[in-house]
């Protein structure tokens, strides 16, 4: 316990000093933005950010510090047009239109806002509290395992986010291996032979992880926005009306937002749920608990504990996706997949020793997170109006904006025309996947994962001269494969259960 | 052409075939170790394969197709992309900048007025912003010497 709080003390220590607590909130603010447009999300502003902050010379915990606010700030940002206007600003904001918008509705926009702005708060603290309790202990454990555990991880890893990702894990699959080839580019570190570089010098160190990430969300996201025109919004917020939630609306929504903030940190924590489908399912949840108990619960028509659940769920998801990036080395979303890429361009491998030898970089990390939060939850209250403002930015400016950034930081990295014509033909293709419902976050861990994920394989089989049974010998190893079996068969089982539950009903 | 899973498939196999032919000849001239180069992306190419097989067998799924006039806009985004990346260096930031912004600006419905002066604002506050302000350099390109 004591330890916990020296390590808390180091990390307020990093995160109170000034040019932190700018970034924090710079990050805080841009993030927020990024929530509220719709097309871009927490992954978009990320990776978009992550060759700038490279570039602009940041050292890597104000670099982590910088991303991990714009993170959190998506995770704000999206639930101001899921209340407003019925529009999700991301992927996990779109339970909270299901009860937010009805309440608009009804005239209690602003409540709304501020109420789950609230309920955000607390999911991100119980999620903060979680990783500063539960994420040493992990990355003791994890110091035990050999490359034989590590790639069985990656393995259940993959699994995890192929089957919780999308309809057909067929597709997810390849998406990752398709990372994991892309990972391959380059000279082999081992033996010195080049691989997939064609004569081309500048695929000698392969292709730039950067390169990949800005493709696949800058240039995709921008083809597909021009699917549809895109028109600037003008929102209204109701201008006369309570702002605050009162004390009755914080009592009456105070267990759903306990309820949410655990289950989403729970969620959040095992790789491949994530954000989003921990909101939906705190939703579901939350709305089967109270009916049960309350007659006149209104999930759907405006009902508070309908908003409060989600919101808390997936900021405290969010939250808790950083333990396995951090204990582990094994990032469990897109988002943390993107910014542990970005601190391999640090020359940082995160993993379990990463809390022996970078304690200031973790606890910093950690310390920024609760502060980014208080920030976030005081700018959010009054500067609701600014925020929606941002809507009515036309897409003549915004998407040329966007382009410029994305070339900028590209270029920031390599200075090279063959680094930018990469990140179309990335860009295009990737537009293509997304058109067939290839899911994008296992592509991009294949990419920052694939290094490792050889090197470990390779290094596990040299221990046994060959011999394959390494990979199961030890019970670590085991009950990896047999966690990543039961995430592979379970929804598979269900989907099936489902199925025949259905063609019953149909025969009956 | 219409997308769908079986042309999903058909890429699959064909990247497969790729990373197979171009992959079966890596050898270490030297070999300390008992998997060399050439293991894991053979296997890859064999995990590629075996999606690509079953997306073919099972096919459907076609894309949703785009509204009218889109895969137009979507062609001309792309060519003003590759144009950018290659007018990037050469030209320098804020030439190509204020240019393709003008340009893309059109594709996203606004008038040659509001792109021409939203592009160039859009280039130099970006150029003054990034390179001066944050220390990220970008090309001059043929405005050298007078910025």
């Amino acid at each position: 316990m004591s330890s916990m709080l020296d390590n808390l003390s180091l990390g307020f220590g990093v995160a109170f000093s000034g040019t932190n607590l700018l970034v924090a909130l710079i990050g805080s603010f841009f993030g927020t933005i990024v929530g509220v447009l719709p097309g871009l999300g927490p992954t978009n502003g990320v990776a978009m950010l992550v060759p700038i902050a490279f570039a602009m010379g940041l050292p890597a915990d104000t670099a982590l510090i910088l991303l991990a606010a714009v993170y959190v700030g998506a995770e704000y940002g999206g639930r101001i047009t899921s209340i407003l206007i019925n529009v999700p600003g991301e992927a996990a904001a779109v339970m909270t239109t299901l009860d937010g918008y009805p309440l608009a509705r009804q005239g209690l926009g602003s409540v709304a806002l501020s109420l789950s702005a609230w309920s955000s708060f607390v999911g991100s603290l119980i999620a903060i509290v979680g990783i500063a309790a539960f994420a040493p202990f992990l990355a003791q454990w994890a110091l035990a395992f050999g490359p034989a555990e590590y790639f069985v991880l990656m393995v259940f890893a993959f699994c995890a986010l192929t089957s919780l990702l999308g309809e057909q894990p067929v597709k997810g699959v390849l998406a990752a291996a398709i990372g994991l080839s892309i990972a391959t580019i380059g000279v082999d570190a081992n033996s010195g032979v080049y691989r997939y570089t064609f004569g081309i010098p500048h695929l000698t160190d392969g292709l730039d992880f950067v390169v990949v990430v800005i493709g696949l969300f800058a240039v995709a996201e921008m083809l597909q926005m021009l699917e549809n025109k895109l028109s600037g919004q003008s929102v209204e917020v109701p201008p006369s009306q309570r702002k605050l939630f009162n004390l009755r609306e914080l009592r009456l929504t105070s267990g759903s937002t306990a309820r949410g903030s655990l289950l989403g940190f729970v969620l959040g924590v095992l790789p491949g749920a994530g954000a989003s489908v921990a909101s939906a399912v705190a939703y579901a949840n939350e709305k089967r608990y109270i009916e049960d108990k309350d007659p006149d619960a209104k999930f759907g028509q405006g009902d508070m504990r309908g908003l409060a659940a989600p919101e808390a769920a997936n900021n405290s998801a969010a939250t808790g996706s950083f333990i396995p990036m951090l204990t582990l080395g094994v990032p469990g979303s897109g988002t943390t997949a993107v910014m542990m890429g970005a601190l391999t361009l640090y020359n940082i491998t995160p993993g379990p020793v990463l809390f022996e030898q970078q304690p200031a970089l973790v606890w910093g990390l950690i310390a920024s997170l609760l502060i980014a939060n208080v920030m976030l939850l005081v700018m959010n209250i009054p500067m609701v109006r600014v925020f929606a403002a941002m809507l009515s930015i036309p897409g003549w400016l915004l998407v040329p904006g966007i382009l410029a950034v994305s070339f900028i930081g590209v270029y920031a990295i390599s200075a090279t025309t063959f680094d930018l014509m990469a990140v179309v033909a990335i860009g295009v293709v990737g537009y293509l996947l997304r058109k067939l419902h290839v899911p994008m976050a296992p592509m991009v861990l294949g990419v920052v994962l694939g290094t490792m994920m050889e090197q470990n394989l390779r290094r596990a089989l040299s221990i046994t001269n060959g011999d394959v049974s390494i990979l199961w010998a030890s019970t670590v190893c085991m009950v990896l494969w047999v966690l990543a079996a039961a995430v592979v068969l379970g929804p598979m089982g269900y989907r099936w259960l489902v199925k025949r539950h259905r063609a019953q009903e149909a025969a009956a | 052409m219409v997308l769908n899973d079986r042309v999903l498939g058909v890429a699959a196999l064909l990247l497969s075939a790729f990373l197979a032919w171009f992959g079966h000849g890596l050898e270490a001239p030297f070999a300390y170790e008992p998997v060399g180069p050439r293991a894991f992306p053979l296997l890859l190419a064999a995990v590629i394969a075996l999606c690509g097989l079953r997306l073919v067998v099972k096919g459907g799924n076609p894309a949703a197709p785009n509204p009218m006039g889109a895969n137009m806009r979507i062609a001309w985004m792309v060519v003003l992309v590759v144009v950018y990346a290659g007018l990037f260096q050469a030209v320098g930031f804020v030439v190509a900048t204020a240019v393709t912004a003008a340009c893309v600006g059109r594709l996203f419905g606004g008038s040659w007025m509001q792109c021409g002066i939203g592009g160039a604002s859009l280039s130099l506050l970006f150029y003054f912003l990034f390179d001066r302000v944050l220390d990220v350099v970008l090309p001059l390109g043929w405005l050298e010497g007078l910025l």
